[in-house]
């Protein structure tokens, strides 16, 4: 795999969704030979897989009443342009 | 959404601060996430939250309406937390947290960069796994797998919120990717 360092870019690139035409016939070409390469591809598509099996969060309830407390009062807009 | 928050913004800049309330209440979930997944802390992550929706409203007339509002209040947000994250005090969470119950005060009372003993890594939740292995992300990549990831941000759209060129965001995320996978080997 230290040979392939191009190899590894391009498989960022696909990744992003954002490899031309030409890279990913390269990249498809040299996966098909490579092991390690192969091996790299697929450790990376677990750790997106990992990140992305993170639930959705919502913020605490009593969330918006805490920023209410904390906004500057009416009466004193120092911050506030208009 | 967009043509929604912006008729709320002019009534704000009128001086209605009620319009306000119901920004927060569309965006407190999109802002809070952002917030924990990056501190990796529930009570810090409603903090910052909470602190950056105060920083728009006080700043909100220099939104343009023309852009859209969740990049730059993400901006806000984004940067707020890696404030935070860079004056860490390692005693910081020692007296944040003692009353929570949660199962990420396990970890979260650590720093991030200290390592657990891989026994314990391996016995976490996957829920805890994931926020561990972000947290102990360099901060400058975990802001855009965060974002990328979590957020499903287009990186157009994480490159406007963190002010930095297209290429550094995908160096970033490459290089972040690169680091999970390490960090993920002894799995």
């Amino acid at each position: 795999m230290d040979k392939c360092p191009n190899i590894v870019r391009y498989i960022h690139e696909y990744l992003d969704g954002d490899i031309s035409r030409e890279h990913e016939l390269e990249l498809k070409a040299h996966l098909a030979n490579c092991e390690k390469c192969q091996q790299h591809m697929h450790e990376l598509n677990k750790v997106t897989a990992f990140i992305q099996s993170a639930s959705h969060i919502t913020a605490p309830s009593g969330f918006v009443k805490g920023v209410n407390a904390r906004m500057p009062k009416e009466t004193s807009r120092a911050g506030m342009k208009r | 959404m967009d043509a929604l928050v912006n008729k709320r913004i002019k009534e704000v800049l009128k001086g209605d601060q009620n319009a306000f309330t119901e920004i927060v209440e569309l965006y407190q979930d999109k802002l809070y996430r952002v917030c924990y997944r990056m501190l990796g802390n529930k009570h810090e992550a409603e903090d910052i939250a909470q602190e950056a929706f105060v920083r728009a409203f006080i700043n909100i007339h220099t939104f343009d309406t023309n852009r859209k509002f969740s990049t730059w209040l993400y901006r806000i947000g984004t940067n707020l937390c890696i404030d935070r994250i860079r004056k860490k005090k390692p005693d910081y969470f020692l007296d944040a947290e003692v009353a929570g119950t949660e199962s990420l005060n396990m970890y979260s009372q650590v720093a991030s960069k200290e390592e657990l003993p891989e026994d314990v890594v391996l016995k976490m939740e996957m829920q805890e796994r994931v926020q561990y292995e972000i947290t102990r992300l360099p901060d400058k990549y975990r802001a855009v797998i965060v974002l990328k990831y979590m957020e499903d941000l287009p990186l157009q759209e994480i490159s406007e919120i963190l002010e930095m060129p297209l290429g550094t965001v995908k160096t970033r995320i490459h290089r972040g990717r690169e680091a999970l996978r390490k960090q993920l080997s002894k799995m």
